[in-house]
């Protein structure tokens, strides 16, 4: 860590890789395009089954219980109108209040 | 890109269905139609749970009511022109207005019995709930919306 600049140029200058050459690196490159192009949807889902099952248990309980909540909330919202329509029939209070 | 589109596609799809058939499961579609119409009559046979037999002995009970329901509001109304003539006065003024304000009590306590004689027709549980939603509101008196006048029409 403490290697002075020149020396830490002069042995990144020196530096040289020599990959051992691959004679089917072109061949592989092709196979892995192939491969991938004739790839089918549920090998698709398979690759990816746990990220998709996730996926799907929080939206499909999301959903259920939207629908849940909105079918509940429109029933209070029934009972409430109802409710007072009917007192209004009932209640003499009201209809004094209410007729000519 | 493809399949996570098509897939993508298949959950936005199952999570629709799901979403409308608990929606389904859980809508009470005889109460909607019931207040959609402001059948309240139906709305205590639905929700209720009413039998033949409660739901006859109810309507009963509603229209041995009605005469003296339409009394009290001859009354309130009557005491209330009272109230305007007597203006000028603050005697009579205080006498009309206390006498208004009992009869409002008259009228809170036969509704109140009333809806307690319904309740006691429906099944314990049910009048309870029915209780639970009419007393506060007599209480509070917080449903003086303008009336829909059915309930003199053949029950």
């Amino acid at each position: 860590m403490n290697t002075p600049r020149d020396a830490l140029s002069a042995i990144l200058r020196d530096w040289r890789v020599a990959p051992p050459a691959d004679p089917n690196f072109r061949h592989s490159v092709w196979q892995r395009i192939g491969r991938r192009k004739g790839e089918t949807w549920p090998a698709y889902l398979r690759a990816h089954a746990a990220v998709w099952a996730l996926a799907a248990v929080v939206a499909l309980s999301a959903a259920g219980y939207t629908g849940y909540a909105t079918a509940r909330a429109r029933a209070r919202a029934d009972r409430e109108a109802i409710v007072t329509t009917y007192l209004v029939e009932l209640d003499p209070r009201v209809q004094a209040l209410h007729r000519p | 890109m493809k399949f996570t589109l098509r897939t993508f596609l298949t959950v936005l799809l199952a999570a629709a269905a799901t979403g409308f058939i608990c929606y389904r499961m859980n809508a009470d579609s005889a109460l909607h139609a019931a207040a959609a119409r402001g059948d309240a009559m139906e709305w205590l046979r639905v929700d209720f749970h009413l039998t033949e037999a409660q739901f006859a002995e109810i309507r009963k009970l509603h229209a041995a009511y009605a005469p003296s329901c339409e009394e009290h509001c001859r009354r309130i109304q009557e005491m209330r022109k009272v109230l305007q003539a007597a203006a000028t006065d603050s005697a009579a003024k205080a006498a009309a207005e206390q006498k208004l304000q009992e009869l409002r009590t008259t009228c809170e306590t036969a509704l109140s019995r009333h809806v307690r004689q319904v309740a006691a027709v429906m099944s314990p549980e049910d009048g309870r709930r029915y209780l639970g939603m009419v007393l506060p509101k007599i209480a509070s008196f917080d449903h003086s919306a303008a009336p829909d006048l059915h309930l003199n029409s053949p029950l």
